[in-house]
């Protein structure tokens, strides 16, 4: 039962891994969508240069 | 709108991979028998292959978009260079990291320099190389032709722990391989599938999020260039 309680908490441990690599990767998505729509109404609002 | 559906639809797919998660942690405890020589521990087994099957998958992803940039200097080839780079580090130190919780009860030592370890180790230094040298170069342009080369060689390395267990008589056990029967019983061999089958789509989402976040990040760049041109301009 000892070995099954360390392969449980290894395999837990790898899991929370992959689910914090994805947190942080959903919130790059969110922030550079934010950054990306705040530059393109910038450069709408600003004339081209002649 | 789209961009929201776009979320949505992420989120939805990230609950679906997590309940998966759930089932394959359900078949690896509950539902696959022990293993009657090596006993409990031998249910590592059922992460560490995906793992290392996907680890070696997005090597071969990122071997193929760099000889893309490298041919067509496309941002596109970039961009899933970047990504597929970054998820072959990631699973490959989850088989670094899984490897070892297998080695301690079976070896009696938690690493030893084997070939088929010494070589996987290496790719994991060649993956992370090329992510740093994305960080370090003068230039994006000239960072992403520099990985792609380092992503070439690193892809080299996969053939080579793949035959390592041959070629140098490692211990490394080798489960699956040309000519050998297949030793899982059906349980096993379900289980092993289902583990497969979590982890390539666990990996096919996380290849589109980070590719996503790649040219969101080239589009940022680009947009802020133009920002700054026509402040100077003005």
């Amino acid at each position: 039962m000892k070995s099954y309680a360390f392969l449980f908490w290894g395999y837990n441990v790898v899991w929370i891994g992959i689910a914090v690599y994805v947190a942080i990767l959903v919130w790059r998505v969110r922030r550079l969508d934010g950054r990306l729509d705040r530059l393109e109404q910038r450069l709408s609002r600003e004339p081209e240069p002649r | 709108m789209a961009k929201r559906s776009s979320h949505a639809a992420t989120a939805l797919l990230l609950a679906i991979v997590g309940v998966l998660m759930l089932g394959a942690n359900f078949m690896v405890f509950v539902y696959a028998p022990d293993e009657k020589v090596m006993g409990a521990v031998q249910r590592i087994f059922y992460f560490h292959v995906p793992a290392a099957i996907v680890a070696f998958t997005s090597t071969f992803v990122m071997l193929g978009a760099s000889i893309g940039y490298l041919w067509t200097r496309s941002r596109i080839w970039d961009c899933l260079a970047r990504a597929a780079t970054e998820l072959a580090l990631l699973f490959c130190l989850l088989v670094l990291i899984t490897g070892p919780i297998w080695a301690k009860p079976a070896w009696g030592v938690w690493w030893t320099w084997e070939a088929r370890l010494t070589t996987t180790l290496l790719l994991g230094l060649l993956l992370a190389a090329c992510v740093m040298v994305r960080s370090y170069a003068d230039s994006a342009e000239q960072g992403a032709r520099l990985a792609s080369v380092l992503g070439i060689v690193a892809a080299l390395d996969v053939p080579i722990i793949y035959k390592a267990v041959d070629w140098w008589r490692g211990q490394h056990p080798v489960v699956f391989g040309p000519g050998k029967k297949d030793p899982l019983a059906p349980e096993m061999r379900a289980t092993f599938l289902f583990c497969l089958l979590v982890f390539l789509l666990l990996y096919t989402l996380l290849l589109v999020l980070r590719t996503r976040i790649a040219c969101h990040e080239e589009r940022a760049r680009d947009a802020a260039e133009t920002v700054a041109a026509r402040g100077e301009a003005g």
